[in-house]
């Protein structure tokens, strides 16, 4: 569905990202795992048309989307979550959500709404309240629910876990999960915290220092301990 | 004590006007990050166009609408003539361009119109209520302009509160990246920005135009007046701005009454230095309120 061919990003004389391709197909959970300055939020921001790239192409199904504007790739079904929490305090939780997908028809608009407020509870309870009042499990839900207002095809997760309870942050996943399974959204889930990430993901891929060093069936790299020592730490 | 109450009756329309204007330069400030200091020059152009409107066809009204028009015109290619390719640059630069197109417009207007003070008469009449024995500085001109940014404040805040446009132009000002990952054109809701800012300061100048004369400089003054405000709600709060506004102008009322209206300037300036002083961050600044 999202095809990344030999994409590379520089900022200035960095190299944040050299050569990188993967495939992120509908249905599941691709996890991209590296450690700090791997350069994991970088490939989000290129896919989601916030960073131009230097080099390589961003297909989405089958359309080269290479270089497009942030609000033409979200119309076109990806939708990138941010990585910190990209909620609006001063707007309510229902105002945070409303604000995804505002092209879309009323009809399809409220069939979002009510789908996000039947998988976070918590959302539909508190939607008159500001979004600050949230905890910050809470507003990583609603900006997830945000980016599913948008009715994406594919969704990008920038480290939904960081400053969050192990808990919570289990509970977020494997939602995301069952969401793909059962409607065939591509998600493309991006972590530091590799154990959880490599949990929900079927296909785990490590970049390091901007490059790809190792992909493959997320279980596979989850038990590959030379490689945890090397790049995740641990 | 009757006194008191005849400078603060005297000062509620004039407090509305500088409310409408604050808004303006708060609309602008709220989508771009600029103050623009040429908001009152469109406003007196665009009065200008109201008076040639109404002397060509005898309707205040109409005047009124086609400055409202003229205003959104005005908003925009201010928008785009000056203030897109400069804000490339830096932000100092498009505040600098703002002046540029203030002394433009008046240089302009002067050529039109003419530099001399023309007389824009109220369309109702303007001397005061009579009641308790006694004349009160209030008139039906006055209750025509409370009434008139009654309205138009509320349609904004209906705008902005209740309607997808309003919420767009909302977060685009509070967090474009996250607007444009929404799928919120944000450019666009910047230019409408800008464009009712424009209408809102049309209204504004055919508002004021009757309680003194029209000539290109004659709106100058409530520039420091209208900055005042907007800077003490905050820049950012459409609620500060209108209740600043009204302050400001019962504030300049009671100065002017007690003492000199030529001090009123000056007590404006000493507001503003205050508030950066002890709260730079405005009183009704976003960061704590919830602003709309
Ligand atoms: N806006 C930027 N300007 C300059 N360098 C940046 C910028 N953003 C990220 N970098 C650099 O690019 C590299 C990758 O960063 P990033 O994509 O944020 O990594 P990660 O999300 O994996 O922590 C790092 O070396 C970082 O310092
Ligand atoms: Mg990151």
């Amino acid at each position: 569905m999202l095809r990344i061919d030999g994409l590379s990003v520089n900022y200035g004389a960095v190299e944040a990202l050299k050569n990188v391709s993967l495939d992120v197909p509908p249905g599941r959970v691709t996890a991209v795992i590296g450690a700090n300055g791997a350069g994991k939020s970088t490939l989000m921001r290129t896919l989601a048309g916030l960073q131009k790239p230097l080099a390589g192409r961003v297909l989405f199904n089958d359309e080269d989307i290479t270089g497009g504007k942030p609000e033409d790739i979200v119309r076109m079904g990806i939708a990138l979550v941010p990585e910190g929490r990209s909620t609006i305090p001063d707007l309510t939780v229902e105002e945070n959500l409303k604000l995804g997908g505002m092209w879309r028809t009323h009809a399809q608009r409220a069939t979002s709404l009510t789908r996000v407020y039947a998988l976070f509870p918590v959302l539909g309870e508190r939607r008159d309240l500001g979004a600050d009042t949230l905890s910050g499990g809470e507003r990583q839900q609603l900006a997830i629910g945000r980016a599913l207002m948008t009715g994406p095809q594919a969704l990008l997760l920038d480290e939904p876990s960081l400053g969050l309870a192990p808990l919570i942050v289990t509970q977020i996943l494997e939602l995301v999960e069952l969401m793909a399974r059962d409607s065939g959204l591509a998600v493309l889930l991006v972590e530091q915290n590799a154990v959880t990430a490599l949990r929900v993901a079927k296909t785990g891929i490590v970049l390091n220092l901007g490059e790809i060093v190792k992909s493959g069936p997320a279980q596979e790299i989850a038990q590959d301990e030379e490689l945890r020592h090397a790049y995740l730490g641990y | 004590m009757i006194d008191f109450i005849d400078y603060l009756l005297g000062g509620i329309s004039s407090g509305a006007i500088i409310a409408l204007m604050a808004l303006a330069l708060v609309l602008v400030w709220r989508s771009t990050r600029v103050v623009n200091f040429a908001q009152l020059g469109q406003a007196m152009f665009t009065t200008y166009i109201a008076l040639t409107v109404r002397e060509l066809t005898g309707s205040w009204f109409l005047g009124l609408i086609i400055a409202m028009a003229a205003g959104l015109i005005v908003g925009v290619i201010v928008h785009f003539l000056v203030i897109r390719p400069v804000k490339r640059l830096d932000t100092s630069g498009a505040i600098i361009a703002t002046f540029g197109v203030l002394i433009a417009l008046e240089a302009l207007a002067a050529m039109v119109w003419g530099g001399d003070p023309e007389a824009f008469p109220p369309p109702i009449n303007n001397s005061g209520y009579e009641a308790f024995g006694r004349i009160w500085p209030f008139s039906p001109y006055d209750l025509l302009v409370l009434a008139s940014v009654v309205v138009l404040v509320l349609a904004l805040s209906v705008v902005f509160t209740r309607t997808n446009v309003g919420l767009a132009m909302r977060a685009s000002a509070f967090n474009p990246e996250v607007a444009r990952l929404s799928g919120v054109r944000v450019n666009r809701m910047l230019v409408l920005g800008w464009a009712i800012a424009g209408l809102v300061g049309a209204v504004a100048g055919v508002l004021v135009a009757p309680l003194s004369t029209l000539s290109p400089t004659s709106f100058d003054i409530f520039l420091v007046f209208a900055f005042t405000a907007a800077v003490i709600g905050g820049l950012d709060s459409l609620v500060g701005a209108v209740a600043f506004g009204i302050g400001t102008g019962l504030v300049i009322a009671l100065v002017s009454g007690y003492s000199d209206s030529s001090n009123a300037p000056l007590v404006a300036l000493v507001l503003l230095v205050l508030n950066l002083l002890f709260k730079p961050e405005g009183v009704f600044s976003h960061h704590k309120a919830r602003a709309v």
